[in-house]
């Protein structure tokens, strides 16, 4: 056990990590130079490539034989990099003793570094700070200033900072050396009751669910019996190992080592990420602490674009949440979309995932709802209702008081943006809890915001608003009374309940007024002039009117013309089988989150 | 009824708007007439169409530019027909002119030849619309071709009239209709300017040199030109097309109604049965292939009972109304049971009438006919 070393990284988007993960393996000879160059092992699927993140978790256990003369074993645990997956980030610094801080020389701290970087302090992991990218040309004037950013953060010394470049290969023996001599062997009884940490679980097509464990005490051997302790499930072990590039089967696992096993667990519900997996017949009492159920913040319709394909739909859904425990969904009905599902996410980035893999991997055609949070309703009776969907909220005089989700959100920045962000916050209702400075021009800003006020274009604003350089990191805080209101959208006079939303009844004027318009632009002129208004309860507090289609037929339709104009028609007429009906009202699928494009 | 088309594919000048297939030179005519006697042979000659035995009651001679054939050119293909095709003796021929291009010779070379129904390409009277859009006459030349029309004696004539044209005012449309009407042709087809794929005039208007009349403008001109037609007793009897009471276009109802025509000429279409062809848009290639005795087809397809009930609903309802016993025949469908969800509001916003017999287009539903189709397809899967 003495050799093994557990550690992760921690890095903002675009910092390093994956280059400095794939410049690990190739140092220590798990991966060779050829498979090299497909770039960025770890990040293996192809949306993670694409966005620059990593969603899912992964491991991969190295050899390096070090300058004392002794070969260690070292787990490097990825984490995802966004702040949607915070709950799993917390999970995998668990299973570490210790992780690598990589700051770009060019870049300095950033938000999401900071909270993940004081979780791993938190859990009282060993810190070894890295400064990256240290070979651009722009590192050179930076790279004191980034220094000292860490030093003031984590309290180190200047000589403990590693200089390096994951890029060109600069820094990386020392790297692996520092791992050895500074992270703590793991400790552990291998003895012991089983006690093993879930930080991670895949979902295989022929294998059921693959589960990544950090194995604390005790030793798991395949054909044991195990538990998980917070589902209470059982399992026989089938195969256990470590991981390597692939899976590599060992048929054991002893305290104070990182690798998987599977036991024919067909619903990734049953191995929930923080769980502790112990035997059945020699349980420990001590399950290892910070186990909570991941709860969706995010919530949106579903709906398929063919109301035909409701089926395929469920199935799609069925499937993808084998491999994405976080997704909720239920199946709800709306009188604009028809049968679909409310589902529930993570965060935005989470959601914009799951549509995205839908329509990608499961060739579904999709429409999507404005996203919403969920309102604690407490009702006049005194009874307490969890909204989800704005059109399930009760009538207003059933309604005592409405509360919504709050975020403690922090925000880094150049100090010259202070006013911008600030003015940014307070139009969202944020309040500011705190502000303190990194550096002379370098502020760190705390800000107490509904979350439904960041759901929207929040992250975008902040980033255009300040050229890119603000970053945001956040957490979820409690919910508050807030003087909200639903606010409907009647298309001649019918009710559109897939266009519903809270709003705070401050900006509901101005909100109505906003979305009127957009909706003015996306729904094409029909036969008939069509109002659309928005309403709160009976009062219509703003109006746009479409005026009916004017002329629309082609002049001529000769001989030539009719194969030609039929297929178009054919054409046109699928076009017109994608448009939803409400009433006689037709709007087309991008209006139903015509929400998401308001300035 | 039956028709049969002969494309003549020359142009002394191309006009920016045009989409039909046609060269701009007369030097090849001689050689295109000898390919398309040998067409007008093979097309008669082929066993596989079984819906000839119906006599032709339409010849028409469109193009391109028809008039640029001589008197003695047209008299040989006329009888080439004759010879080859079972033609009703009380058929229509109609021929495309050119009003710059036409004499009093030629006009009675035409009509001895048995050509009984002329077509100009008027368009405008206004010099700077003509100009815009590329026609070679005159206002004035459009006037004179009439009254040679007439002296040589031709019963049936039709002028071609254009209206949202850029630069176009209400004025200037009220004057050409005037002057159209004061020519009192028996036949008017009046359209709104299309831009089509793959013309002079679509680039212009991708490139923004060329802003299209606004979709309200050109609403009105279009309520203007059926309420102007109409008031001086032109009957609408489709989209486009106005008449004198028994001088509707034989020939266009044929393709309205659906019925079969045979077509001749490179890039002309025909319809026979359920099979539609094409014959190259080339006179290269539709030379070459009836040359090698093959019939000069890019391509055809036979029309699945869905596509014909499609072309039949969306090509009567364009024109004379779709017959309701007809489609009930045809189709098995009740048109009235599949339109139910529609067809009170259609008839009380006043864009549809129910005759009893058909289902017909008010000046209102004319106006927005293909929103109308869409939805009535949508209705009749």
């Amino acid at each position: 056990m003495k050799n093994y070393r557990n550690f992760c990284i921690i890095a903002h988007i675009d910092h390093g990590k994956s280059t400095l993960a794939d410049r690990l393996l190739e140092r220590t000879g798990r991966v060779s130079a050829r498979e090299m160059t497909m770039n960025q092992i770890l990040d293996d699927n192809p949306l993670e490539q694409e966005r620059g993140i990593t969603i899912k978790l992964h491991a991969i256990q190295m050899d390096y034989k070090a300058n004392d003369g002794e070969t260690y074993k070292l787990n490097l645990i990825d984490t995802p990099g966004h702040v949607d997956f915070s709950y799993e980030v917390s999970r995998s610094l668990s299973a570490c003793e210790g992780a690598l801080l990589v700051v770009d020389a060019t870049q300095g701290v950033e938000a999401q570094t900071i909270s993940n970087l004081f979780m791993a302090i938190d859990q009282g992991l060993e810190i070894i700070p890295v400064i990256n990218k240290i070979d651009l040309p722009s590192a050179v004037t930076t790279i004191d200033n980034v220094k000292q950013q860490v030093i003031d953060l984590i309290g180190c010394k200047e000589e403990d900072m590693i200089l390096a470049s994951a890029k060109a290969g600069i820094g990386i023996d020392e790297i692996l050396e520092t791992v050895v001599a500074k992270i703590p062997p793991p400790k552990g009884d291998p003895k012991a009751p089983l006690r093993a940490l879930i930080y991670d679980s895949i979902f295989d097509a022929y294998r059921g669910v693959v589960v990544n464990v950090r194995v604390f005490d005790g030793t798991m051997k395949e054909k044991d019996k195990i538990v998980f302790m917070n589902t209470n499930q059982t399992y026989d072990l089938d195969e256990v190992g470590v991981l390597h590039m692939q899976r590599q089967r060992t048929g054991i696992l002893e305290a104070g080592n990182v690798g998987y096993f599977t036991a024919a667990i067909r619903r990734l519900q049953d191995s929930k990420v923080g769980d502790t997996v112990t035997l059945a017949n020699n349980p420990t009492t001590n399950p290892i602490e910070g186990f909570r159920e991941v709860k969706p913040m995010v919530f949106s319709g579903i709906y398929p674009a063919d109301s035909d394909d409701f089926e395929d739909l469920r199935e799609a859904l069925g499937k993808l949440s084998l491999n994405d425990s976080a997704i909720s969904f239920e199946p709800e009905s709306s009188s604009a979309l028809g049968f679909g599902f409310r589902c529930g996410f993570l965060g935005l980035l989470h959601m914009e995932i799951v549509q995205e893999r839908l329509e990608r991997e499961f060739n579904q055609v999709i429409v999507t709802t404005v996203p919403n949070v969920r309102y604690k309703v407490i009702t006049t009776r005194d009874e307490i209702l969890w909204v989800d969907n704005p059109s399930q909220l009760p009538n207003p005089t059933l309604i005592k008081e409405i509360q919504e989700p709050f975020i403690r959100a922090q925000i880094i920045a150049p100090s010259e943006y202070v006013g911008t962000i600030m003015k940014l916050c307070m139009d969202r209702r944020g309040t500011m809890l705190g502000q303190s400075y990194l550096s002379a021009d370098r502020v760190d800003m705390t800000f107490d915001l509904p979350l439904a006020e960041v759901v929207f274009d929040f992250y975008d604003k902040l980033k255009s608003n300040t050229r890119g350089y603000a970053s945001l990191d956040y957490e979820y805080s409690d919910y508050k009374q807030g003087e909200l209101v639903r606010m409907d959208i009647l298309l001649n006079g019918e009710p559109v309940d897939a266009l519903s939303s809270i709003v705070h009844r401050q900006k509901a004027h101005e909100w109505g007024k906003k979305l009127c318009a957009k909706l003015k632009e996306l729904i094409p002129r029909q036969m008939f002039e069509v109002a659309i208004q928005a309403a709160i309860g009976s009062k219509i507090i703003a109006r746009e009117s479409i005026s009916a289609i004017r002329k629309n037929v082609i002049a001529k339709c000769y001989g030539g013309d009719i194969s030609r104009k039929r297929k178009l028609l054919e054409k046109q007429k699928e076009g017109k089988k994608r448009m939803k009906q409400v009433g006689k009202v037709e709007i087309p699928q991008e209006a139903f989150h015509a929400v998401l494009s308001i300035d | 009824m039956r028709g049969y088309y002969l494309h003549i594919p020359f142009c002394e000048k191309k006009c920016s708007y045009c989409d039909f297939y046609s060269l701009e030179t007369t030097q090849h005519i001689d050689a295109f007439v000898e390919t398309l006697l040998r067409e007008i042979t093979m097309r008669a000659d082929d066993a596989t169409d079984t819906s000839s035995t119906t006599p032709v009651t339409s010849v028409f001679f469109g193009g391109g530019t028809p008039s640029l054939l001589s008197p003695a050119t047209l008299t040989r293909i006329v009888n080439h027909v004759r010879a080859h095709v079972a033609v009703a003796a009380n058929a229509e021929w109609t021929m495309e002119c050119n009003p710059g291009t036409v004499t009093a010779e030629t006009l009675q070379g035409y009509a001895a030849a048995g050509i009984n129904r002329l077509s100009f390409g008027v368009q405008s009277f206004t010099a700077s619309e003509l100009e815009f859009l590329d026609r070679i006459h005159s206002a004035d030349e459009a006037s004179q071709a009439m009254s040679l029309a007439r002296a040589a004696g031709f019963e049936n004539v039709n002028m071609d009239l254009m209206f949202a044209v850029p630069g176009q005012t209400y004025d200037t449309l009220q004057y050409n209709l005037q002057r159209m009407l004061a020519l009192q042709p028996d036949h008017i087809s009046a359209y709104s300017l299309i831009y089509e794929h793959g013309t002079p005039l679509f680039a212009k208007m991708k490139k923004g040199l060329v802003t299209p009349t606004s979709e309200d403008v050109d609403a009105a001109m279009y309520a203007l030109v059926i309420d102007t037609l109409t008031r001086a007793g032109y009957e609408q009897y489709e989209v486009s097309n106005f008449a004198r009471t028994g001088k509707r276009c034989m020939h266009n109802r044929t393709y309205w109604l659906c019925e079969s025509y045979t077509a001749v000429g490179p890039s002309a279409h025909g319809l026979l049965g359920s099979t539609r062809y094409w014959n190259h848009r080339s006179l290269t290639q539709w030379t070459a292939k009836v040359h090698a005795n093959e019939l000069p087809e890019a391509n055809r397809e036979t029309l699945s009972t869905n596509e014909q009930l499609t072309e039949f609903l969306f090509c009567t309802l364009r024109a004379e109304g779709i017959p309701i016993a007809t489609v009930q025949q045809r189709f098995g469908i009740d048109i009235r049971t599949a339109l139910a969800e529609h067809l009170p509001d259609w008839m009380s916003a006043d864009f549809v009438r129910d005759t009893g017999s058909h289902l017909t287009l008010t000046a209102e539903g004319y106006r927005v006919c293909d929103e109308l189709t869409l939805r009535m397809l949508a209705c009749v899967e």
